[in-house]
C-alpha cells in the first residue's frame, strides 16, 4: 500500500525562515511533532529513528554524480542520517546526548532499547522520535513499509507503566507502520501489544490497572 | 533595478530556499553575509555553484576578490556582467 504524496510541509513556522531552509521534510516532521514537547522540558537527550532515513537527498546527490554535476554544498553537508538531529540540537540549543539510529522493522524497539539506557543512566526523561520519509518512486519497488510519510515523538521518563520484552518468535506482519500502532495502543483501551520482524517478538504490556 | 540583478535576486531566493522572502526584500546593496541577509559559509558555497551554473562562469574560490563580489547584488550583477563579456 502506498498513498499519493502531494508533498505537503509540516509547518515549522515556530522557527525564522533562515533557520527552516534547509531543514528537508524529514526534517521538519521531526521538528513539527518533537519541538512541543521539548518546550515542556529543560534539556533533553534525543533518539531519532529512523530506517530508511532521506532516500529524496540521496537520490537528488546521487543523481548530480551520474550527470556529472558538480553537488550541492548544502545537500552534501546535510546527507548523513544523524545531519537531522545535529540541525535539532542547533535550533534547540541543546548539547544533550544524540542518537541516529537506522534499524530494521522493528527500530522503534530498538529505540526504545538505547533511550532505556539513557534512563537508566539517569536522564530525568529521554525525547524518541521515529520518523519515515516516502520514497522517491525510483525506490519504491523496494520499501513497502512506509504506506505515507510519518513521525511520532514520545516523552519517555522512568517508570513501569509499560513494560517491552523481546523473544524469539514469528508471527504476521501488520498492515500500519507499528510507530502507528504502537500509537493507537496507547490512545486506546489496549494492554497489550505484539509486534514481530524478522524472529523478534516484542510484547509491549500496560501494568498498571 | 536591472533585469541581471532581478535574476540573481530570485536565485538566491531559489539556490537558497528563502522561502517567505520575495526579490523586493532584497535590496541591490544589502549585505548579503553577516549582518544583513544573514547568509553563512554553506551558503556562499551554493550561490558560487548556483551562480556558475546558471550564468556558465568560472568563479575562484581562493581569488582574494571573490568575497568583494559576492557582498551584494549589485556587486554580483557587476562581476557576473565582467564575467560573461570577458
Amino acid at each position: 500500500m502506498r498513498l499519493p504524496d502531494a508533498q505537503q510541509q509540516p509547518d515549522v513556522g515556530f522557527l525564522p525562515a533562515l533557520q527552516r531552509r534547509r531543514l528537508s521534510r524529514l526534517a521538519r516532521m521531526l521538528f513539527h511533532v518533537a519541538w512541543p514537547i521539548a518546550e515542556t522540558q529543560p534539556a533533553l537527550p534525543l533518539v531519532f529513528a529512523s530506517r530508511h532515513g532521506e532516500t529524496p537527498r540521496t537520490l537528488a546527490l546521487l543523481t548530480d554524480l551520474a550527470h556529472d554535476e558538480p553537488l550541492s554544498p548544502t545537500q552534501f553537508s546535510l546527507s548523513v542520517h544523524n545531519a537531522i538531529i545535529g540541525q535539532w540540537s542547533i535550533l534547540r540549543g541543546d548539547s544533550s546526548e544524540m542518537t541516529a539510529l537506522a534499524a530494521e522493522g522493528d527500530g522503534l524497539e530498538q529505540a526504545m532499547l538505547e533511550a532505556s539506557t539513557l534512563l537508566g543512566e539517569g536522564a530525568p526523561a529521554v525525547l524518541l522520535v521515529i520518523a519515515e520519509e516516502a520514497a522517491p518512486a525510483l525506490y519504491a519497488p523496494y520499501i513497502d513499509d512506509v504506506p505515507f510519510p510519518y513521525a511520532l515523538a514520545l516523552l519517555l521518563k522512568p517508570g513501569d507503566d509499560w513494560q517491552l520484552q523481546l523473544r524469539p518468535g514469528q508471527g504476521p506482519r501488520e498492515q500500519w507502520p507499528h510507530p502507528l500502532n504502537l500509537l493507537r495502543a496507547l490512545c486506546g483501551e489496549q494492554r497489550c501489544l505484539e509486534h514481530h520482524w524478522k524472529n523478534r517478538q516484542w510484547t509491549w504490556s500496560l501494568n498498571k490497572a | 533595478m536591472s533585469n541581471l540583478q532581478l535574476e540573481i535576486k530570485n536565485l538566491i531566493i531559489d539556490a537558497l530556499g528563502l522561502e517567505d522572502m520575495a526579490a523586493e526584500d532584497i535590496a541591490a546593496d544589502l549585505s548579503l553575509f553577516g549582518e544583513g541577509l544573514g547568509l553563512d559559509s554553506v551558503d556562499a558555497l551554493e550561490l558560487g555553484l548556483a551562480i556558475q551554473k546558471r550564468f556558465g562562469i568560472k568563479i575562484d574560490a581562493d581569488a582574494k576578490d571573490t568575497r568583494k563580489h559576492f557582498a551584494n547584488v549589485t556587486s554580483l550583477a557587476a562581476f557576473v556582467s565582467s564575467q560573461q563579456h570577458a
